[in-house]
């Protein structure tokens, strides 16, 4: 049929029809569009030209398709904004007109004339004529395309198990597809399971999110895969081929029944990461109570191997001290990474002194002190001394906000701090004073500014200060801090106090950039995920299939990040859904008559999308049209001339360059 | 407040620190106890101690090796601190001496088995609190009253006959070389070796005229010097196999040293298993771990015929 169709094609009379748009007055306040119409009829092969308003509206579409049919056009060039807009919705609409799609082409005469030329509209207009020239031109050489069909397997990976993930995996797994959370730690929850309470309706943090945990701990559709990282990703759009390591906890998932009874037998306490290092927990144990999946986990870096849990663990027989890390390979469809953020730890030394006086805090720290499983029992008190502290003194911005560190805003701080003030006062009420030495209160969104008001009627202090020239200053005997800040009209202040506490930068996870190498997703200038496009894309990614979801595209709050976890979980499902992922045609084409396998197009390409290999006797170059992405540095690299890009051509091209730069036909 | 890990040099000690919000683990190194022997770094399970081996100056006699803790490695297990045959190594947790690995028995206590017949001390002697190489022991008379003598010389010899004896041994730094029992006249001390085992010295590969372990040897008496061919011969009556000799000998293989038995308290422990066969060998620890399966076999078949345990 398809071959049927391009002798009919070869044989047909060239039928041109070129539509100059008005664009409102953005082409048309200074381009003469009437000139540029009249040029247009004497341009070769061309039988039909029009000028509309709008092309791109309803009317103007209508319009084309009647003119395309009325006139039996086979060529269609459009002179108006820039393809990157509107291209696909122009192919949509000579497909009405039962034309190929690839038979369309766009002469962007608004960003390249109208646009950069403003003040010299003849220069403008000679300049939209050529562009157009160069359209048809490339126009009467253009061939039917065929779109590619990628088959789509239903099965979907989330990377990070963090209430962003969470929400992504419950959504999908409850359409119906299959999920696979690979989360780095031995349990999924994320830093929202750290958590004390969340703002501003003072939620139990893992009374909300543990119920989700055990959901996705249990449903039919959802493998968790914990304590393991990414290897390695190959494949496209649906079909996505990861490899991935789950380590050795030392421990038989199947056999562990969570008792905690080696736990209690074991002698090896250390520092606990979940508890901020303030508390311990044992070298055979879970992070926290509510880990999901609850599976114990021996720590070998610090295991004596006493195999006094082996004893406790009896007829169980969970624990296998000869465990290796073990390799899997899953095949998806989607992908959707939600690895979250890290906390930017305040160097010793720095102005704030943390790390260096016992009693200044960051706020997850805070946070850990305020929670009653926590280290302390629930109990906020000064490290130096074991007493409660009657003046604490938040910073806010510390780290965010500054050129020279992190420059982004946090986005989340101002509101914690908050709510560790509010919480502060409620629980100690007059018995402690609070200051918040903030810079600019940042409390949008719903029901955030109604719990700043809450804080200050709760008699929280709030000292405007600048971002810079703020200290703290210990005094050695007692361990009591001394805060200093300057205000916007240079007034120094002065708070003493027994407790300060940091409100410091969260900061693009540490993985972050190893995970966008393997993904072949790009990173922003600050160091987060980019996604595609920040207004109307900002779940996708460069890379067709991978989606993102929570803080580390950009810094969120649980409620944003859930939401954005839903977000992805639907854009994925949009591929999900589909039997086939229909691309672009425009993949790397490879005569092999002419290509001599030298792998030059290998070395070039950036997509690992073309590759030699051995085919019948024949070293050949071949095309994975799922990662081709139609960029034709392979073209250009290839000495053989064996690589074409279909819809741009050798042929195609020559004809644009020849076009434009013909003598005589310039007036 | 975040994790502090410290790491303190001294002249006199080692101190390596966690400080936490909820608590404080400690350990320190007594340089002045420490004699550089290698036990610490063979049981220790995270292999955090290295030994280092201090330059011989010329003319000056040998010291005795450093000991180094790897606070990146440390565990703060205390096992150093219960293995250490001169009790140089203390770890507390929040100020107190205090040893999980032991409450969990996950490794054992070694046993100073040192009995003193007070009864038949006599009053007048000081024999063993001389003898004792690393002064751990005070000899205190006492009057019928609970009262410190300080001098006997005024007391008549009814006066001494009433006289309380009281020999105070600093246990847990004792390495029960049984110095004392040999120079108590009365056969009042009976001390145990709790580490057992062979010492000898290849005179053929001892160099001669070198001294240095006999230099660095904290136990006077276990090696000594001989006129007739200027080389060092092993007691091995007195010899407590703690192995600091073999670190400085400058030589391989002149210095032959092997234990074959450590006297602790009962446990079952893998890690104890691990460290006895880096202080013996592969077979000692074999046997004992043979031993101990016999005694649970003794066990329970005396709980089944109902005998009490001999």
């Amino acid at each position: 049929m398809a071959q049927e169709a391009e002798k009919k094609a070869a044989n047909e009379e060239l039928r041109i029809g070129v539509f100059v748009c008005h664009c409102g007055t953005n082409i048309e306040s200074v381009i003469d569009v009437d000139e540029l119409a009249r040029y247009s009829w004497t341009l070769p092969g061309v039988v039909y030209v029009e000028d509309m308003d709008y092309p791109c509206s309803r009317q103007g579409q209508d319009r084309m398709i009647f003119a395309i049919r009325r006139h039996k056009l086979n060529r269609v060039v459009l002179a108006g904004c820039s393809p990157r807009l509107y291209e696909p919705t122009f192919q949509r609409c000579v497909s009405k007109a039962d034309l190929n799609p690839w038979l369309f082409e766009m002469a962007n005469i608004r960003e390249f004339s109208s646009f950069c030329h403003q003040n010299k509209p003849k220069e403008a207009t000679e300049k939209a004529k050529e562009t157009i020239k160069m359209a048809v031109a490339k126009a009467s050489l253009l061939e039917r395309l065929q779109s590619i069909e990628l088959p789509v397997k239903k099965a979907v990976l989330v990377i990070g198990g963090g209430i962003a993930g969470i929400s992504a995996s419950l959504d999908l797994a409850d359409m119906g597809y299959k999920v696979y959370v690979v989360e780095k730690s031995e349990s999924i929850g994320g830093h929202m399971a750290m958590l004390d309470k969340t703002f501003p309706t003072l939620d139990c943090s893992i009374c909300i999110e543990g119920p989700k945990m055990v959901d996705v701990g249990r449903h039919p559709n959802i493998e968790i895969i914990s304590y393991a990282d990414i290897l390695k990703v190959d494949g496209y759009i649906g079909d996505f081929k990861v490899k991935i390591r789950r380590n050795p906890r030392y421990v038989i998932a199947k056999n562990c029944t969570g008792c905690g009874e080696c736990r209690d037998a074991c002698p090896i306490e250390y520092p606990n990461p979940t508890d901020m290092k303030m508390g311990l927990r044992k070298a055979i144990s879970v992070p926290f109570d509510q880990a999901v999946p609850l599976i114990y986990t021996i720590n070998m870096d610090y295991c004596i191997e006493c195999f006094k849990c082996v004893d406790a663990c009896g007829a169980r027989e969970a624990i296998n001290f000869d465990q290796k890390p073990e390799e899997v390979e899953i095949n998806v469809g989607a992908i959707i990474a939600s690895i979250g953020y890290d906390m930017y730890t305040p160097e010793e030394t720095n102005a704030y002194g943390y790390g260096k006086f016992d009693n200044v805090f960051t706020s997850l720290e805070l946070e850990r002190l305020l929670l009653a499983a926590g280290p302390t029992g629930g109990k906020v008190i000064r490290a130096s001394d074991g007493q409660k502290p009657h003046s604490v003194v938040f910073i806010q911005c510390v780290g965010s906000r500054d050129v020279n560190k992190y420059e982004y805003c946090s986005g989340f701080c101002c509101m914690y701090t908050l709510k560790h003030a509010v919480m502060l006062k409620e629980k100690y009420r007059d018995e402690v004073q609070i200051y918040v030495f903030y810079t600019d209160m940042r409390s949008n969104f719903k029901g955030y500014e109604e719990f700043f008001n809450r804080a200050l009627k709760g008699g929280v202090n709030f000292v405007r200060v600048k971002l810079e020239n703020r200290l703290v200053t210990e005094d050695p005997a007692t361990k009591n801090l001394t805060v200093y800040g300057e205000t916007e009209d240079g007034q120094q202040v002065k708070v003493a106090a027994d407790m300060v506490v940091l409100a410091n930068a969260a900061i693009p996870s540490e993985t972050a950039g190893e995970l966008a190498k393997m993904l072949a997703i790009s990173l922003g200038k600050d160091g987060f995920f980019a996604e595609c496009q920040p207004k109307i894309r900002p779940t996708d990614t460069d890379m067709p299939g991978i989606f993102l979801a929570g803080a580390c595209q950009g810094l969120k709050d649980i409620p944003y990040s859930v939401s954005q976890g839903s977000a992805a979980a639907a854009q994925a499902a949009t591929v999900l859904s589909k039997p086939a992922w229909t691309v672009e045609p425009i993949v790397a084409r490879v005569d092999e008559d002419l290509c001599s396998g030298c792998r030059i197009c290998e070395s070039v390409c950036g997509y690992n999308a073309i590759n030699v290999e051995q085919i019948s006797e024949k070293q050949l170059a071949k095309v994975t049209e799922g990662l081709c992405r139609g960029c034709g540095i392979c073209s250009s690299a290839c000495p053989m001339d064996a690589i074409q890009m279909p819809h741009y051509t050798d042929g195609q091209v020559v004809a644009q360059i020849r076009a434009v730069l013909e003598r005589g036909e310039k007036q | 407040m975040p994790l502090k890990t410290v790491k303190k040099d001294t002249a006199e000690a080692l101190t390596l620190e966690w400080v936490l919000q909820v608590k404080d683990y400690k350990l320190v190194l007594d340089k002045k106890r420490c004699v550089g022997c290698q036990i610490c770094s063979l049981a220790c399970p995270k292999e955090a101690i290295k030994l280092e081996k201090q330059p011989k100056i010329l003319g000056e006699k040998a010291k005795r090796a450093n000991i180094d803790i790897d606070l990146a490695k440390c565990n703060f297990c205390g096992i150093c601190d219960l293995s250490c045959p001169y009790g140089a190594v203390r770890f507390t947790l929040n100020g107190e001496h205090v040893l999980s690995v032991v409450e969990k028995e996950s490794f054992p206590e070694l046993i100073r088995d040192i009995q003193v017949d007070l009864g038949r001390c006599p009053t007048d002697c000081l024999d063993c609190e001389d003898a004792c190489p690393l002064s751990l022991i005070t000899v205190k008379r006492l009057t019928t009253d609970v009262k410190p003598v300080e001098s006997l010389g005024f007391m008549t010899e009814n006066e001494r006959k009433a006289l309380q004896t009281n020999v105070d041994v600093q246990k847990e730094y004792c390495p029960c070389c049984r110095i004392c029992e040999f120079k108590c006249p009365e056969d009042v001390i009976t001390v145990r070796k709790f580490i057992e085992g062979k010492i000898a010295i290849d005179q053929e590969k001892c160099p001669e005229g070198c001294t240095d372990c006999l230099d660095i040897c904290p136990i006077t008496g276990a090696l000594y010097f001989s006129d007739e061919d200027k080389k060092v011969h092993v007691n091995e009556l007195f010899c407590v196999y703690c192995g600091a000799c073999k670190v400085v000998c400058p030589v391989d293989e002149a210095l032959e040293l092997k234990r074959t038995k450590i006297v602790h308290s009962p446990v079952r422990s893998g890690a104890w298993n691990k460290a006895l066969e880096k202080l013996t060998s592969p077979v000692e620890m074999a046997k004992e771990l043979k031993a101990k399966s016999s005694q649970r076999a003794r066990k329970s078949v005396y709980k089944r015929i109902d005998l009490k345990e001999a």
